[in-house]
């Protein structure tokens, strides 16, 4: 059985290899975008079944991102999970409108991201990552 | 120069004086514009639609005397300077009105032209130069505001960075830690906290400086947020060998507040308080309904700490104040108490220091209960031709999945509530505030003088406005509508009309909770 790969959309490449580090523990496999264009063309190249998206990036932002993979039917549907370190409500709701299907603050908890992409890509949750 | 118009109201009484005035102006060599009215209420009437440069006071009028004057036509043109006009022996109330605001005074008799032109022209000037500075000022707290969010949201970035990496080693993913090392990483796990909630605390101070502090005001459960609080410091308080106990009746009414902030709060001051309590020592949390003002819980958190000197109680709640000398530790950013007070005062409370017990200090604020008798007066209090009965219709909704974004559940609701809104008969129907649940769940209630067949109807109503949202919705939700009949008791009619309104009160709040409590599948 394959597996699941999480597209992972941040700027700063220290994010990226701690949640690779992490998503690799956790059995998922990893590939990386650090602008906004990059992450259409990676959506595309590597066809992700999850991505975990940050808000501020350069060659064009969070939005613009979910903006363009919602307008291709192929890509809305893939799951997205923002994570940002912004908590303004204005975004929240404006991630969500968006098409985002969770809103996490940095630095979001293990198990909650985790619950998260469980729950989003039908995979047995671990017990004790449930709350 | 001599081009130049200067508009002037002159507010004058007596015929005599005005005249003299207007013939000063006149001899200046600027262009002074005279309006003249007799009264008060004339120059309000004129400044209602009219800024003249500067305004002429006479402070005895047939329609209004003194001081009272002076604040009546400041409060119709603010920022216009104002120049009094005062009898002889009047200089206490010249220099009192130079306290409210006036830019000067003259003392009519001794007027001259050269004077009276120097005056206007120096209270002209002066206000201008203080609005200037009000402005430049006002625009350095933006700055500073603008400057903290920017910092705060910075800090997050190398924040989150740690984080991550101390529980990849700390879970071992690089290898398996040693007891100490472990026990050496959970003192970093333990300051990252402290410090992401400073982070917290300086976001949360350019808000409330800039007036955008949020508050989601809800029907809140105070001992749901008590017992949050509790398991949020409870670690700290065992750490330090304090004794923490919570006292909450259980039938206490719901607040109307908001309940994530009612945390913040407690979880405020009971960390404050168990920081200042020595080993050994004992913090305690009390909530109760406010004895003959039934609008109100007070809270009370309760230590056996050093105290406060009561020359400190007002202060400590002031921003970036610390008392000086308190316990060698740390100190913290000094923004808690404000942010508490704050939060409270924007749910309509009060936070107060109450320094009667001989050791320690107490922490009491309050939060405002939603008075659902007097939501359901005027519904109950229709007579003519309404039914004997009050129909509680309640909306629920959930997602088979989870929610995943707070906002999709929050825009759930809204639509859900503006939906219940539109079925809604102005005199007879009335849409409760959110209730705070624990569940997954998201609820809307209506209640209505209705009976059954009316309720039906409603329902209809109801169920029609979610199915044609339906289609849009982005997320899938499910929901189902569901009502409760509450029959007047026998001679109900003849009840006074506020013992009505507190009987049906009591069952409505009962029924909202029972609804509230029950998990969903249990009702399927």
């Amino acid at each position: 059985m394959s597996r699941k790969r999480i597209l992972i959309v941040d700027d700063d490449p220290d994010v990226r290899l701690g949640l690779h580090v992490r998503l690799k523990a956790n059995d998922y496999e990893t590939h990386f975008a650090a602008d906004g264009l990059t992450a259409i063309c990676e959506a595309r190249k590597c066809q992700p079944d999850l991505i975990i998206l940050d808000l501020g990036l350069p060659g064009g932002d969070g939005y613009s991102v979910m903006e363009r993979l919602q307008k291709n039917p192929e890509w809305a549907c893939i799951p997205i999970i923002v994570l940002s370190a912004r908590d303004a409500k204005t975004d929240r709701e404006r991630a969500g409108k968006a098409g985002a299907r969770y809103y996490m603050q940095k630095p979001a908890k293990n198990e909650v991201l985790l619950g998260a992409i469980h729950r989003l890509l039908g995979d047995e949750v671990p017990s004790n990552y449930e709350h | 120069m001599g081009h130049e118009k200067i508009q002037v109201l002159l507010v004058e009484d007596n015929p005599g004086d005005a005249r003299l005035m207007k013939v000063f102006l006149a001899e200046s060599s600027a262009n002074f514009e005279v309006t003249h009215t007799f009264r008060l209420s004339e120059a309000k009437e004129y400044l209602a639609h009219e800024r003249p440069d500067a305004v002429l006071l006479d402070l005895g009028l047939p329609d209004s005397q003194g001081l009272a004057t002076l604040r009546a036509t400041r409060k119709a043109a603010p920022g216009v300077p104002a120049v009094v006009l005062t009898g002889l022996n009047d200089e206490e109330l010249a220099v009192q009105a130079l306290k409210e605001g006036a830019q000067d005074y003259l003392c009519k008799g001794t007027i001259a032209s050269n004077l009276l032109i120097q005056s206007l022209r120096y209270a002209i000037e002066r206000q201008r130069l203080q609005a200037e500075t009000e402005q430049v000022r006002l625009q350095q707290i933006a700055l500073k505001d603008e400057f903290l969010s920017h910092v705060s949201h910075e800090l997050r970035s190398p924040l989150n960075a740690i984080y991550q990496f101390v529980s990849i080693l700390s879970d071992g993913l690089a290898g398996e830690c040693n007891p100490q090392q472990r026990e050496y990483l959970q003192i970093i796990t333990r300051n990252l906290a402290e410090l992401q909630s400073m982070i917290g605390e300086l976001l949360d101070v350019t808000r409330a400086g800039a007036g955008k502090l949020s508050v989601d005001l809800q029907l809140t459960s105070v001992s749901q947020g008590v017992e949050d609080a509790m398991n949020t410091v409870k670690g700290a308080a065992e750490a330090k060998g304090v004794c923490l106990t919570a006292d909450v009746p259980s039938n206490l009414p719901r607040a109307y507040a908001d309940p994530s902030r009612l945390r913040q709060v407690l979880v405020n001051l009971l960390g404050n308080a168990i920081k200042f309590t020595p080993a050994k020592g004992k913090v305690s949390l009390k909530a109760w309904a406010v004895p003959g003002e039934s609008e109100m819980l007070q809270f009370a958190i309760a230590d056996t700490g050093s105290g406060i000197s009561p020359e400190f109680c007002e202060r400590i709640f002031e921003r970036l104040y610390q008392v000086a000398g308190t316990n060698g530790g740390r100190q913290g950013l000094g923004l808690g108490l404000y942010i508490c007070r704050e939060l409270v005062a924007k749910q309509g409370g009060r936070i107060w220091v109450d320094n009667s017990s001989k050791d320690g200090s107490t922490f009491c604020f309050t939060l405002p209960v939603l008075s659902l008798p007097t939501l359901l007066a005027p519904i109950l209090s229709q007579e003519s031709g309404a039914s004997r009965s009050l129909a509680l219709i309640k909306v629920e909704l959930w997602s088979p999945g989870g929610w995943t974004t707070e906002g999709t559940r929050e825009t759930l609701a809204q639509e859900a509530r503006y939906a219940l809104g539109r079925c809604v008969l102005a005199e007879l129907d009335v849409v409760l505030p959110k209730v705070e649940v624990a569940g997954d769940s998201e609820f809307v209630f209506l209640a209505a003088r209705a009976d059954v067949k009316g309720a039906e109807v409603i329902v209809r109503r109801i169920k029609g406005q979610l199915q044609r949202n339906e289609a849009e919705r982005r997320e899938q939700a499910e929901w189902c509508v569901d009502v409760r009949m509450i029959p007047f008791a026998d001679g109900a009619e003849k009840w006074p009309k506020e013992e009505l309104s507190k009987k049906m009160a009591n069952i409505v709040q009962n029924e909202l909770e029972e609804w509230t409590r029950v998990p969903r599948g249990d009702k399927l």
